[in-house]
């Protein structure tokens, strides 16, 4: 390989009719984000209509199939909004540039969520609208294994963001088990997992959202404190459990029942336990996390590349470093900065994790709220609106 | 109250997003594009493979300012050539995607059918390595889907992969009006 400057070998021949011929290449480039924002708003507005004015489950599913159709192939599927963390996290630390459009894709279906629950997850997402299609026979996934298995998006959300915010790329997109579904040249490798998605969506409700989705964990933060509680009826319920069973999710709580459990001092004392565990759950994610940072910092293009050099590997990689006059001090320089970051990151990233799990290990030991009927919770709704249509009392023939 | 306190709280943390805007001063409201740096590009040849296009959406471009229009074009003929005629053994683009046209006596234009060229950067090393280097590949921005995370990018050992400006989709080798 030789600089550039020594490959200007032959001077330009001057000819006497000739016109340079266009290169051909456009010089500006239309920008769609802006038409996939509004597309984005119209489907959460109709999947919002769908979902507490008409209450119809047809009307989801139908408001799904037009969104897999309107973002993943009307526009392409790529860039969506589950994976605008990753954007956000990198250009918070690195710097990089980011257009308005990035940040609202990310922030409207939170917005959204905020006031009217995961509006997005029902009628906007092509992925998720997969997997609402494709559900076939429920096979309820068992509780323990359910609240363990949505510790994982968490575990998702984390590592993609320290690895976004440390300049290794964008690694949630880059294993996208959904990449296959709308483009044709995917590795076979991220092939097989899709199938596993798939064939797991058959049986479970969304596999993919409830255990994968990062983006999922934002919903749900946000849905927290949604001042929005759709109604599974309107009138007064007959606690039959046909709408807690139907719901393949797992998020329609059944009233208290009238004698508890168990003593409330022993409840208590659990709960105060938990709480006193915290900061020890907290160092323990940290450390946890820091003795990680060496695995996920081998990941980086430049960490790599010294590791290579020093082993005296003769890869594509080495050769470009040879050729592109960058010197050993700078790449140890940009080695440590990524070690660093990876290494902070991953500190908090710990922490985070270790909170996130005590978060949710302490609202299952609280007691609930009495609730006189089931009760839809926003954070797990996917507003498929099955509830609705599995209620006996919203049935025309009984109410009328 | 409590709530709606909440949500106010909540609706702040997504507000903060938005400051990157400011920070990161070069982001206008227009997008970024993916595209490859000539300078740093090797001609790896994982731009064919990478891409979840079917055809790559990375094409050969040719720079017509910077080209001296040899006779023995060496990113038109291969190292091993039996003779300098256009039969195929004699060529380097594995699609025959390169035309040469007679201008004067001894030069000739080369001219890149892009239908046919499937980014595999061949021709690309060939005129780095014996010519001007007027040929480069360069993501083309119609077959382009802009992908979040370019799979190539990711994988490029040159990192020649960058975001720039959908106002300026391309980089050229060197700019074509400083030539002329």
């Amino acid at each position: 390989m030789i600089p550039l400057l020594a490959q200007m070998r032959f001077p330009a021949p001057e000819f006497e009719n000739y016109t340079l011929p266009e290169m051909g290449l456009e010089a500006e480039v239309p920008e769609m984000i802006f038409w996939r924002l509004a597309a984005l708003m119209v489907f959460l507005v109709l999947s919002g209509i769908g979902f507490y004015h008409f209450r119809s489950r047809r009307a989801m599913l139908l408001l799904a199939a037009g969104g897999w159709f309107v973002f993943g192939f009307w526009f392409s599927a790529c860039p969506c909004s589950v994976g605008m963390f990753q954007n956000i996290a990198e250009s918070a630390v690195v710097g990089t540039p980011i257009p308005l459009g990035v940040i609202l894709l990310f922030a409207i279906p939170l917005a959204c969520a905020i006031f009217w629950g995961r509006l997005f997850c029902a009628g906007a997402c092509p992925l998720g609208a997969v997997q609402e299609w494709l559900h076939w026979k429920n096979v309820p996934v068992p509780l323990p294994v359910d609240r363990v298995l949505r510790m994982v998006p968490v575990l998702v959300l984390t590592l993609c963001t320290v690895m976004a915010a440390s300049g290794m790329g964008y690694y949630l997109c880059r294993l996208d088990p959904w990449l296959p579904m709308f483009f044709a040249a995917v590795p076979t490798t991220v092939g097989v997992l899709t199938l596993i998605l798939l064939v797991t969506g058959l049986f479970v409700s969304r596999p993919f959202c409830r255990y994968l989705c990062p983006y999922g964990v934002l919903l749900r933060f946000f849905t927290l404190f949604s001042p929005a509680r759709p109604q599974i009826t309107p009138q007064p319920c007959i606690r039959c459990r046909l709408c807690e069973q139907g719901c393949p999710n797992g998020a329609i709580l059944p009233p208290e029942p009238e004698e508890r459990s168990e003593v409330q001092k022993e409840g208590l004392r659990r709960l105060s336990l938990l709480v006193a565990c915290v900061p020890f759950a907290l160092f323990f994610g940290g450390l946890l996390g820091t003795l990680a940072a060496p695995a996920v910092s081998s990941l980086h293009r430049d960490v790599r590349l010294l590791r290579e050099l020093r082993a005296g590997a003769e890869t594509k990689e080495v050769e470009a470093f040879e050729v592109s006059g960058t010197t050993l001090a700078e790449l140890h320089a940009r080695v440590a900065m990524a070690e660093n970051r990876v290494l902070v990151g991953m500190c908090l990233g710990g922490i985070f994790f270790a909170g996130c799990g005590m978060a949710e290990l302490i609202a299952n030991a609280r007691r609930r709220q009495e609730e006189e009927v089931y009760q839809i919770v926003p954070s797990l709704c996917f507003c498929c609106g099955r509830c609705y249509s599995t209620c006996p009392l919203n049935r025309k023939e009984v109410s009328s | 109250m409590n709530r709606r306190k909440m949500i106010g709280g909540l609706l702040g943390v997504l507000a903060l997003p938005f400051t990157l805007l400011f920070r990161n001063r070069e982001s206008g409201a227009a997008g970024m594009r993916w595209q490859i740096h000539p300078d740093k590009c090797i001609q790896c040849g994982k731009c064919e493979t990478e891409c979840v296009l079917t055809h790559s959406a990375v094409k050969c471009v040719h720079q017509f300012v910077s080209c001296g229009y040899c006779l023995f074009c060496s990113g038109y003929y291969q190292d091993k050539r039996i003779h300098f005629d256009t039969a195929g053994e004699n060529l380097r683009c594995p699609t025959d995607a390169i035309s040469r046209t007679y201008i004067e006596d001894p030069y000739f234009e080369y001219r890149i059918d892009e239908e046919k060229c499937i980014g595999c950067g061949k021709c690309v090393k060939g005129c780095v390595s014996f010519g001007n280097g007027s040929l480069f590949l360069q993501v083309r921005q119609e077959l382009c889907k802009n992908c979040n995370q370019c799979r190539i990018a990711m994988i490029c050992p040159s990192n020649a992969f960058t975001r720039v400006p959908a106002e300026q989709p391309y980089i050229f080798r060197r700019p074509p009006e400083e030539k002329k």
